[in-house]
C-alpha cells in the first residue's frame, strides 16, 4: 500500500534534485529543465495531499487538482518566454553557459 | 448613477491593453508613441473610475469569485497605486523610446515600440489582481502574470548583451522563487486542507493542526516573496537586473513589483501571526536587509546600481513595518517610495541619454539644467529622509510603529543605517551642485515629462508637510 508519506518523500527528492540542478549545472537549458522538475515536484505533492484528504462525502478536494492545471499552464508560458530569451542570448553571445554571462559585477 | 464594482476596473485595463496590441498589429503606419498616450489616457480614466468603487469587506463565508478576490479598502488603495505607477512608467517609456529604437539596428524606425507600451498595461492588470488576491491559487496566477510580463520587459532591448544577461538572471531566479512558492502552497494545503487565507487562519487556530509543517510551508512562501520584495538573503538578482534592464522597466520593477509583493506579504502572513516564530523571522530578515542594502550602496559609482541597493535598503525599512504589522505605515511608506523613486528615475532617463548612468555623469547638472538638478535633489533628499519630504514621514511612521511595539533592535539599526544613507545620496547631490563639468549645453525636457516631474516634486513635498489624505485613505 502506497501512503501519503511515500508520495511526499518522492516529491521532496524531486524538489531537491531540481534545486541542485539549478545551483550546480552551468547550462541554461538544463537549469530551465531543473526548474520544471521543481514545479512538478510541487504538483506531485499537491495531488497527493488532495487525494489523501477526503472530506465527509468521501471525495478528494478537487480545487487543488484544478490548481495543478493552472501551474502546468503557467509553467508552459514561463518556458516559452524563457526559451525565447535563451535563444536571443545565444544569438548575441554564441553561448548558453552561465559562466560566460557575468559582465555585470559588484 | 450606476455603481462601478472593483473587478470591472481590471477588465477595463485588460481590454485597454488588448486594444493597444491590436492597433499596433494592424495599423503599421501610425506613430507608435500615440499608443503610449492612449494607454496613459485610458489608465487615467480607470484611475478616476476607481474612486467611485465602494470598498467591501471580506468574510470567511464568501463563496465563488469572492472567495478568491477581495475589494477591501487596502486593495482599492493599491489598485490606484498600481495605476499611478503604470501611468508614470508609460511617460518614462516615451522618453526612453529613442534609446529603444537605437537598440534595434536595421529594423524599421518604430519596431518594437508598440509591445513596449502594451506590456506594462498587462503587468498593471496583474498587479491590480494581486493586491486583491486572498486565495493562494489566485495569488499564484496573478503573480505569474506580473512576472512573465516582466521577463519580456526586462530583456526587451534584446540586441544589448547586458540587458539579455539581466533578463536571463531575472528569469532563472524568478522561476526558482515560483517553484518555492508552489511547494510552500502545497505544504500549507496539506496541513490545513485550504487555499483561502481566511480559512487557513481558521484552520491554524485549531490546536489539532500540525504547526511545524505549516511553518515549513510558510518559510518556503517567505523565500518566494523575499525574492519579489528584494529582501536579504534573496536580493542577489536585484543589482544586476536593475542595472541591465531598460531604465523605465527598472523603475517599474522597483516600485510596482515591490509594492504588490508587500501587500501579498501582509495578507499571507496574517494567518501565521498565531505562530510566534513568524515575527522573529521577519525581524531577522529586516535587520539583514537594512544592513546589507545600506552598506553595499556606499561604494557604488553607477547611479542605476546605487538605486538598486537603495531599493534593497528601503525594503528593509518596509520590513520593519511588516514586523510590526502596521499596514498603514507600510502604505504611506510605499507611496513616498513611489514618488521619490520615480522622480529619480525620470531624471536619470533624461540625463543618461545625454551623458551616462555614472554618478560622474551628473557633474555640473545644476548649471546645465537647474530644473532636472532640482528634481533629482528632491528625489535624493526624500530617499535619504530629510524632514519636510515624504521620505522623512514614511520613515517616521515606520519607526514610530516599531517603538510602540518595543522593537529596540530594529529602531536602533534603522536610525544608524539612515545616517549611512545620507552619505551615498548626498554623493549625487554633490556631483550635481559642487562639481564642474566640461559640458555646458542645455538638456532638453519635453512638455509631458516636465509636467510629470513637476507633479512628483510637488507631491513629494506636499506629503512631507501634509500626509493626512494618504493616511485617511489607508484607514480601515
Amino acid at each position: 500500500m502506497i501512503t501519503l508519506g511515500d508520495y511526499l518523500i518522492v516529491s521532496g527528492i524531486l524538489f531537491v534534485i531540481g534545486f541542485a540542478g539549478v545551483m550546480l549545472r552551468r547550462n541554461l537549458i538544463i537549469i530551465l529543465m531543473s526548474l520544471e522538475l521543481m514545479l512538478n515536484a510541487a504538483n506531485l505533492s499537491l495531488v497527493a495531499f488532495s487525494r489523501f484528504r477526503v472530506d465527509s462525502t468521501g471525495l478528494p478536494n478537487y480545487d487543488v487538482q484544478v490548481f495543478v492545471f493552472f501551474i502546468i499552464t503557467v509553467a508552459a508560458a514561463e518556458v516559452a518566454v524563457g526559451l525565447a530569451i535563451i535563444v536571443a542570448l545565444y544569438r548575441a553571445r554564441q553561448t548558453t553557459d552561465v559562466k560566460d554571462i557575468s559582465s555585470l559585477k559588484f | 448613477m450606476t455603481m462601478i464594482t472593483a473587478p470591472e476596473l481590471e477588465i477595463a485595463v485588460l481590454v485597454l491593453g488588448m486594444a493597444i496590441l491590436l492597433v499596433e498589429a494592424f495599423a503599421a503606419k501610425i506613430d507608435k508613441r500615440v499608443l503610449a498616450f492612449v494607454g496613459i489616457a485610458g489608465l487615467a480614466l480607470v484611475l478616476v473610475a476607481s474612486f467611485f468603487v465602494t470598498p467591501g469587506s471580506s468574510t470567511s463565508q464568501a463563496t465563488g469569485f469572492w472567495s478568491f478576490y477581495t475589494a477591501d479598502r487596502l486593495s482599492i488603495f493599491f489598485k490606484q497605486f498600481s495605476l499611478v505607477t503604470t501611468i508614470f512608467v508609460l511617460i518614462l517609456m516615451t522618453d526612453y523610446a529613442p534609446v529603444l529604437r537605437s537598440s534595434f539596428p536595421g529594423a524599421t524606425l518604430q519596431a518594437g515600440l508598440g509591445e513596449f507600451f502594451a506590456l506594462p498595461i498587462f503587468t498593471c492588470v496583474g498587479l491590480m489582481y494581486l493586491v486583491s488576491a486572498i486565495d493562494f491559487v489566485f495569488i499564484f496566477v496573478s503573480l505569474e502574470l506580473v512576472t512573465i510580463s516582466f521577463y519580456v520587459l526586462v530583456s526587451f532591448t534584446r540586441r544589448n548583451p547586458i540587458t539579455l544577461e539581466a533578463g536571463t538572471k531575472y528569469l532563472v531566479l524568478s522561476a526558482l522563487s515560483t517553484a518555492f512558492l508552489v511547494y510552500g502552497i502545497a505544504w500549507i494545503f496539506g496541513v490545513t486542507g485550504q487555499t483561502n487565507l481566511q480559512q487557513i487562519a481558521d484552520a491554524l487556530a485549531n490546536p489539532a493542526t500540525d504547526r511545524n509543517a505549516a511553518l515549513f510551508g510558510m518559510v518556503l512562501i517567505l523565500v518566494a516573496l523575499g525574492f519579489k520584495i528584494a529582501a536579504v538573503p534573496f536580493q542577489i538578482w536585484v543589482p544586476d537586473v536593475y542595472q541591465g534592464a531598460p531604465t523605465p522597466v527598472t523603475a517599474y520593477l522597483s516600485v510596482g513589483s515591490k509594492a504588490a509583493g508587500f501587500v501579498v506579504l501582509l495578507r499571507v502572513l496574517e494567518p501565521f501571526l498565531a505562530l510566534p516564530q513568524t515575527q522573529r523571522l521577519i525581524v531577522v530578515i529586516a535587520l539583514l536587509t537594512l544592513i546589507y542594502g545600506n552598506l553595499a550602496a556606499l561604494p557604488q559609482a553607477n547611479l542605476k546600481r546605487l538605486l538598486a541597493y537603495s531599493s534593497i535598503a528601503h525594503a528593509g525599512y518596509l520590513l520593519i513595518g511588516v514586523a510590526c504589522f502596521d499596514a498603514s505605515a507600510i502604505g504611506f511608506y510605499l507611496v513616498a517610495y513611489l514618488l521619490m523613486t520615480l522622480l529619480s528615475f525620470a531624471v536619470l532617463i533624461i540625463v543618461a541619454q545625454q551623458t551616462g548612468e555614472q554618478i560622474d555623469d551628473f557633474d555640473g547638472l545644476a548649471k546645465r539644467s537647474p530644473f532636472l538638478a532640482f528634481a533629482m535633489l528632491i528625489g535624493m533628499i526624500s530617499l535619504a529622509g530629510v524632514p519636510f519630504t515624504a521620505g522623512f514621514l514614511g520613515k517616521f511612521f515606520i519607526f514610530y510603529a516599531a517603538i510602540l511595539q518595543h522593537q529596540t533592535a530594529l529602531v536602533v539599526t534603522g536610525v544608524i543605517t539612515v545616517g549611512c544613507g545620507f552619505y551615498y545620496y548626498l554623493k549625487v547631490i554633490r556631483a550635481m551642485y559642487w562639481q564642474s563639468s566640461a559640458r555646458v549645453d542645455k538638456i532638453p525636457v519635453n512638455g509631458l515629462s516636465r509636467l510629470a516631474i513637476s507633479a512628483l516634486i510637488i507631491a513629494t513635498i506636499w506629503l512631507g508637510v501634509y500626509p493626512q489624505p494618504i493616511l485617511d485613505a489607508l484607514k480601515r
